[in-house]
């Protein structure tokens, strides 16, 4: 799939932007602050409906204006023209493929698929269990529905579930543990489809983050991907596990109120040679990773859905020396098209442009070819 | 802008139907305006005798005309199996496919710990009850295949199977006749997770 196309009215920075996109590299530079972001930003939006931050629609639509507006022509087999318009005055957003509206956000989920490296995705190997379920979550969702359909069932399973036990903490009332049984093994069941999908995806996607890594990095370090389930390592039978450990937790999520046990506290755990990467990786080696996750993403997405993703980085180099810049530009030529903004193109020096590469200069929310 | 109070009326008391906007109850009550006497006459006692002429099923909780419905009257049916719904909708859906022949069970909704649905708002002691005095073999849980209805069904199950009445649950699957290309995959995905021997 390539975008070709992106019109941005009142869009951030952005009063009116028409952007033609190359087929390969494509170079948005610009300083901080002149919207060079906010067009990976509109692409996002377009493919997903959703901003990749967490900031609410209001906060996209320029300052003084009441609405914004993004258009993008995406082709592969067939052409699609994708708009969403924003109005802050209804506060509600509409959302068109080909000019037809769509009402269901969901239907959209994987029909474009993307994938996006922020500076934000430290958290991915730095931050808390939280954010690397989120990220893995997102990507088996892209590939596959059922899993999505598995997700939002348990989710929905654990507030009815955290309601109950809440009420069971409130009353004490005892007449209620017929329900919590039935609640728990709904539990059992959704979550340990969870489990075992995310189990088959970490050993699958063991692969495609070291080809990434070995491509980015030297040969010499090897990472690994390994999944913690049930507070403890994946060993296939989890659905006894999963119950003798959810009964060991009964009081103590009746005291709280909570749910204390199941695969919405899982973890991923990544390392280098064996070597703990949150405890003892390098900065360098945490950057190298998170790249080289993204890069395994979009190959997997990819072979999964028989579609190429749209690739765009935000800062890719900005914490990376000239060798390794240099090595995940080489790397990106075998992606196809890709969107990556950078503060200035001399700043890495070998960084070589090819004839099809593009180069968009960004300034004050106006775009140029450069 | 000044409505005149009877219209005014009539848009708020057909807005308050479910699935009726404010926009639609405009339409509607301006099209009932215009229609003749006669027509609205007629859907007006439609309305009334539905209420009056309609009410539940005292053993089984379907939409019935006497106290004890059709289908729990007919010596015919086979009173041995109960299949348990949510809705008197449900029983319409299954009595249209002519496929089962025993009785029925309404349960009025399900479990939603949530939305604050115990137990005690359903028609589940009811329901045990059949079971208790009943020549009753087997319970065939029709629910939907969402969230709520999932565990409705394994909290019925555990009341359900100490008795020892045989619990069974409606497959889920591909819809007959249609296409696997056009299922959408999260069925296909089920269908293929929740597959059988032959
Ligand atoms: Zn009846």
């Amino acid at each position: 799939m390539r975008l070709n196309y992106i019109k941005l009215n009142n869009f951030r920075i952005h009063k009116s932007s028409e952007i033609n996109f190359s087929g390969h590299l494509n170079y948005i530079i610009g300083g901080n602050g002149q919207g060079k972001t906010t067009i990976l930003e509109a692409v996002y939006y377009l493919c997903t409906t959703k901003n990749y931050s967490s900031s609410p629609d209001s906060e996209i639509v320029r300052f003084t204006e009441k609405e914004f507006e993004a258009t993008g022509l995406f082709s592969d087999l067939t052409e699609n023209k994708v708009r969403v318009y924003y109005s802050s005055e209804q506060n509600k957003k509409y959302y068109f493929q080909n000019d037809k509206q769509i009402y269901r956000a969901a239907s959209i989920i994987g029909l474009f698929p993307v994938v996006i490296l922020t500076p934000g995705d430290h958290s991915i190997t730095q931050g808390s269990p939280g954010d690397r379920r989120k990220f893995i979550d997102s990507i088996i969702s892209q590939a596959s529905d059922t899993y999505l359909n598995y997700l939002l069932d348990y989710n929905k399973t654990l507030r009815h579930r955290a309601s109950l036990l809440n009420q069971i903490k409130e009353t004490g009332n005892r007449s209620l543990f017929g329900q919590l049984d039935a609640w728990s093994e709904k539990l059992i069941i959704t979550g340990s489809e969870l489990i075992s999908a995310r189990e088959k995806f970490a050993v699958g996607f063991n692969g495609y983050v070291s080809e990434s890594y070995k491509i980015i990095m030297d040969e010499s370090e090897i990472p690994q991907i390994e999944y913690y389930t049930l507070e403890g390592k994946y060993d296939g039978d989890y659905k006894e596990r999963f119950r003798k450990l959810l009964e060991s937790k009964r009081n103590e999520e009746i005291r709280r109120g909570a749910n204390l046990a199941g695969p919405h506290r899982d973890d991923f755990i990544f390392g280098i040679n064996g070597k703990n990467l949150k405890t003892y990786g390098s900065q360098g080696q945490h950057k190298t990773f998170q790249v080289a996750l993204r890069f395994a993403q979009f190959f997997y997405l990819k072979e999964k859905k028989g579609k190429t993703p749209v690739f765009l980085l935000d800062d890719v180099f900005g914490e990376l020396d000239s060798k390794r810049s240099v090595r995940i530009s080489e790397y990106l030529k075998l992606v196809g098209q890709a969107f990556i903004t950078m503060t200035d193109f001399s700043d890495i020096s070998n960084l070589t442009r090819e004839e099809d590469d593009l180069i968009i200069k960004v300034a004050n929310g106006a775009v140029s070819y450069g | 802008m000044q409505i005149a109070q009877p219209l005014q009326l009539a848009i708020e008391e057909l807005s308050k139907l479910p699935s009726i906007g404010t926009k639609t109850a405009q339409r509607l009550a301006l099209f009932l305006l215009k229609s003749d006497i006669d027509k609205v006459n007629s859907l007006t006692s439609a309305i009334t005798n539905l209420k009056e002429k309609l009410r539940f099923c005292s053993i089984c909780f379907n939409i019935s005309e006497e106290d004890v419905c059709e289908v729990c009257l007919n010596h015919k049916r086979d009173r041995s199996i109960i299949c348990v719904v949510e809705e008197a909708s449900d029983v319409i859906a299954i009595e249209k496919t002519n496929e089962f022949s025993g009785l029925y069970h309404v349960l009025g909704g399900v479990l939603s710990p949530l939305s604050g649905v115990d137990p005690n708002s359903l028609k589940i002691k009811e329901l045990l009850k059949r079971l208790e005095s009943e020549e009753v073999k087997e319970v065939i849980l029709a629910l939907n295949p969402d969230t709520e209805g999932e565990a409705t069904s394994l909290y019925l199950a555990k009341l359900i199977k100490p008795i020892g009445v045989q619990v069974t649950r409606i497959a889920r699957g591909l819809p007959i006749g249609g296409n696997l290309e056009f299922a959408d995959e999260a069925t296909i995905g089920r269908a293929v997770i929740n597959r059988i021997n032959l």
